[in-house]
């Protein structure tokens, strides 16, 4: 059974056995929103940030001041750009030789299935199929659903004019359905691969090879977000240097937010010798951790997730060359050692620091796995070099502290909005 | 009562298991931790690593709950062995069913002696004390000692104490267990008018002794007897089995009462110590040993009725850390000294254990 939260822009629940009447609905509306100029679905999605803002039922859901900002005008025509180079394509055949335009044209319906990790989540990936003009038919988790509906409510109510017409965000909300459906059902998750255009996938790697191995139609174009590991690199001047401290304290934050379940979350950080031992550096960390707001030091924090971590506190007080910094509650925990590895996640704001002797000592960690880095070595060309080493070992994005969640593009290594569209040329004989 | 010598671990072996108030049992247990935990830390560098780095010595510790708990899996990265390696007779290894990597726990001639003592009173207590004809829902192989030590065969083997003959009513037949009708026979022709207990592990007895009962239609008769079963509910509740219905159809195949049909709940880490269900369905305490049920986030202990993972605690170990072990499994304490059933001390009930939730987000690992 598919359970539909969002069809032609009504926000109430219905029953499906297929995604026929679904995909018909979608396609049929796509057409308004690949009609609308670049410009106008911008300013639409400026409008959206402005007004979730500004509205107290949804300005404290834990993610929309992010969200807003992200809408800034400034960013979105940045994202345009960077991948598509020139916006104008989007609208139009923009001539790029004497003889040859070319334009872009939204793939279609795209199917998105989102983890629930980060509840943030399926709106940016929305977004993306919103800034690619293509109609989306999203799997969003039970818990999350909740949140994007009350965002793409408040899109369906804004309009903004251009040369004289009226553009409607509620013609971008009937581009869009929102689905749940057991994932698991391998019949009802068959369906909903075979009806994309093209496929935008999320989560973990169980998920992501189940996923992959659905049958598809032979155009589908599918973008992977699969499982990706985060950590820190500090070198020791930086340590030494008045940096320091702010890094720390922004660090933890990046350790709070989505309780280290993103992909972007460092899981490790690791220091270089220097004056401040490692437990100097963990006290100057729990001061951090519990400063946190109320609603990052204390998440809803799963039972396995709680279990796991007395575990990995008990080994790190039981062993030899092990120690922990850690609050009465399960909070945060700091586990320190001086192993050069990286760990399992833990998830839960449990964090492992270590010291190294040499920020290059990392390398030899990094696989196509190693999603974000934070690296805080304060000379430029040093960090310069590091981050040409370490993206050539895998690493899709070099970050700083208090940044590494910041949502931009590319993400993965991947420019999603151009993989979002066909690139057409229109040729002329003279 | 206070704490002081009128009691000491034999007094409370030879004693009814459930027969002291908490409190005061908590007076009486304190002073033999805290003599145990002080052995445990000469004896083993972990443990003195654990109690150094929480910067508490034994005789800082007031309350039983201030007890350091160690995880149950610390058994399978360490040696707990709180005594020297010369008065080590077995090492008991658990199934590693979820990692692949078994348990540890040593264990000393005076550990096991406490042990069979500890289970011999809280068998007593539900069997009165007579030998009978033991029944195991399960076939003979389970009890090979070269095998893995698992919540089975440790059943098998702690419950046979009672045991003045044991028959094993499934027999194994390329990998799958089907009943093992020549003994069946064998005790319906001739001890239907004995004393009788019989052990299976839970969702044996459900998915493949119940089963084929109901198919050839078999009913036993017996004069007396107590179906003690354990471990596997998980699987059931998948099945939509509830306890209640689980029991009344047990019972209907051992022609007796749900009430003889009796749950419990124990590890191999605490071997002695099994929590069976008294006649009010819940679990009981024995004075060797307490309960304390932690919140999973705080690790504050959980008022009555409040969900939390269950600590076992215990005094029958002088070989390994058995003094607070943090299981994960959930439960909840309905009270303290007032059940109906009228055994003092805490009562409790076993909830289900921890999910193992698979990380549905995109930073699961770092390995390709």
């Amino acid at each position: 059974m598919i359970t539909c939260h969002l069809l032609n822009g009504e926000f109430s629940k219905e029953e499906f056995d297929d995604f026929t009447p679904i995909v018909d609905v979608i396609n049929q509306n796509r057409r308004a929103l690949q009609e609308m100029p670049f410009d106008a679905v911008i300013d639409l999605l400026v409008k959206l940030g402005r007004k979730i803002i500004q509205n107290p039922e949804i300005n404290t859901l834990q993610g929309v001041s992010y969200i807003s900002l992200w809408l800034r005008r400034k960013n979105l025509e940045q994202i345009g750009k960077t991948n598509y180079g020139d916006c104008r394509y989007l609208d139009t055949f923009v001539p790029v030789d004497n003889h040859v335009a070319l334009s872009a044209q939204p793939r279609g319906v795209v199917c998105q299935w989102v983890a629930t990790n980060v509840p943030t989540l399926a709106f940016f990936s929305l977004a993306q199929a919103i800034l690619s003009k293509n109609g989306s038919i999203a799997k969003v988790p039970e818990e999350n659903s909740a949140f994007i509906l009350a965002l793409l409510k408040e899109l369906s109510t804004i309009s903004t004019s251009s040369n004289g017409v009226t553009y409607h965000g509620r013609d971008i909300v009937r581009a869009i359905s929102l689905v749940s459906f057991e994932g698991r059902n391998p019949e009802i998750s068959r369906m909903f691969s075979l009806i994309a255009d093209c496929k935008v996938i999320y989560g973990g790697s169980e998920a992501i090879r189940s996923i992959l191995a659905l049958p598809q139609k032979d155009h589908c174009e599918t973008i992977v977000f699969g499982p990706k590991y985060s950590f820190s690199v500090f070198d020791r001047a930086y340590i030494e240097s008045e940096r320091f401290e702010k890094a720390l304290e922004n660090s933890v934050k990046d350790i709070a937010v989505f309780n280290q379940m993103a992909c972007s979350s460092p899981q490790v950080l690791f220091f270089e010798k220097s004056r401040y031992s490692l437990e100097e550096i963990g006290s100057k960390m729990k001061g951090y951790f519990e400063q946190l707001p109320p609603l990052l030091r204390h998440q809803d924090t799963d039972s396995a997730i709680l279990a796991n971590t007395i575990n990995m506190r008990s080994r790190f007080l039981l062993s030899d060359h092990q120690n922990i910094i850690v609050p009465d509650d399960l909070g945060w925990t700091i586990l320190m050692d001086t192993t050069t590895r990286l760990e399992d996640p833990i998830h839960g704001k449990c964090i492992f620091i270590k010291e190294i002797e040499s920020v290059n000592n990392v390398f030899d960690l990094i696989t196509r796995k190693i999603q974000a880095v934070t690296v805080c070595i304060g000379d430029e060309e040093k960090r310069c070099s590091f981050a040409r080493e370490a993206t050539y070992r895998g690493v899709d994005r070099i970050v700083v502290p208090g940044a590494t969640h910041d949502y931009d593009q590319p993400w993965d290594g991947i420019l999603p909005l151009s993989r979002l569209v066909r690139w057409v040329i229109l040729k002329s004989e003279s | 009562m206070t704490a002081g010598p009128a009691y000491d671990l034999n007094d409370l072996l030879l004693n009814p298991p459930y027969s002291i108030p908490n409190d005061e049992k908590n007076q009486l247990l304190l002073p033999i931790v805290r003599t145990q935990l002080t052995g445990a830390i000469k004896n083993n560098h972990h443990l003195a690593n654990l109690f150094s780095k929480l910067d508490l010595s034994p005789d800082d510790i007031r309350r039983l709950e201030d007890v350091p708990a160690i995880p149950v899996q610390m058994f399978k990265y360490f040696d707990l062995k709180t005594c020297s390696e010369d008065r080590i007779e077995k090492v008991l290894r658990s199934s590693g069913t979820t990692t692949g990597v078994t348990s540890r726990v040593p264990l000393s001639k005076n550990t096991i002696i406490n042990q069979i003592k500890a289970l011999k009173s809280i068998l007593k207590d539900h069997l009165g004390g007579r030998r009978r004809i033991f029944l195991v829902i399960d076939h003979e192989g389970i009890n090979d000692p070269t095998l893995e030590f698992s919540a089975r065969t440790a059943g098998v083997r702690g419950l046979s104490i009672y045991a003045k003959k044991i028959f094993y009513l499934m027999r194994e037949e390329n990998g799958e267990l089907v009943l093992n009708l020549p003994i069946i026979e064998e005790v319906l022709s001739q001890y239907q008018d004995e004393e009788v207990y019989v052990f299976g592990f839970t969702y044996i007895v459900w998915s493949t002794f119940y089963k084929q009962i109901q198919e050839k239609n078999i009913r036993f008769t017996f004069k007396d007897v107590k179906v003690f079963h354990s471990g596997g509910w998980k699987k059931l509740k998948a099945e939509q089995v509830s306890k209640e219905y689980f029991s009344d159809e047990i019972a209907g195949v051992f022609g007796t009462e749900r009430e003889n049909i009796l749950d419990f709940y124990g590890m191999a880490e605490q071997t002695g110590i099994i929590f069976v269900d008294c006649e009010c369905g819940n679990k009981h305490v024995p004075n060797f040993a307490q309960v304390i049920i932690r919140d999973p986030y705080t690790l504050k202990p959980c008022s009555h009725n409040e969900v939390g993972m269950i600590e076992v605690l215990s005094v029958l170990s002088d070989s390994y850390y058995s003094q607070a072990i943090l299981t994960e499994d959930l439960g909840y304490t309905i009270g303290i000294d007032d059940c109906p059933c009228g055994r003092k001390g805490v009562y409790f009930r076993f909830q289900s254990r921890i999910e193992k939730v698979e990380v549905r987000g995109c930073g699961d690992t770092f390995r390709e």
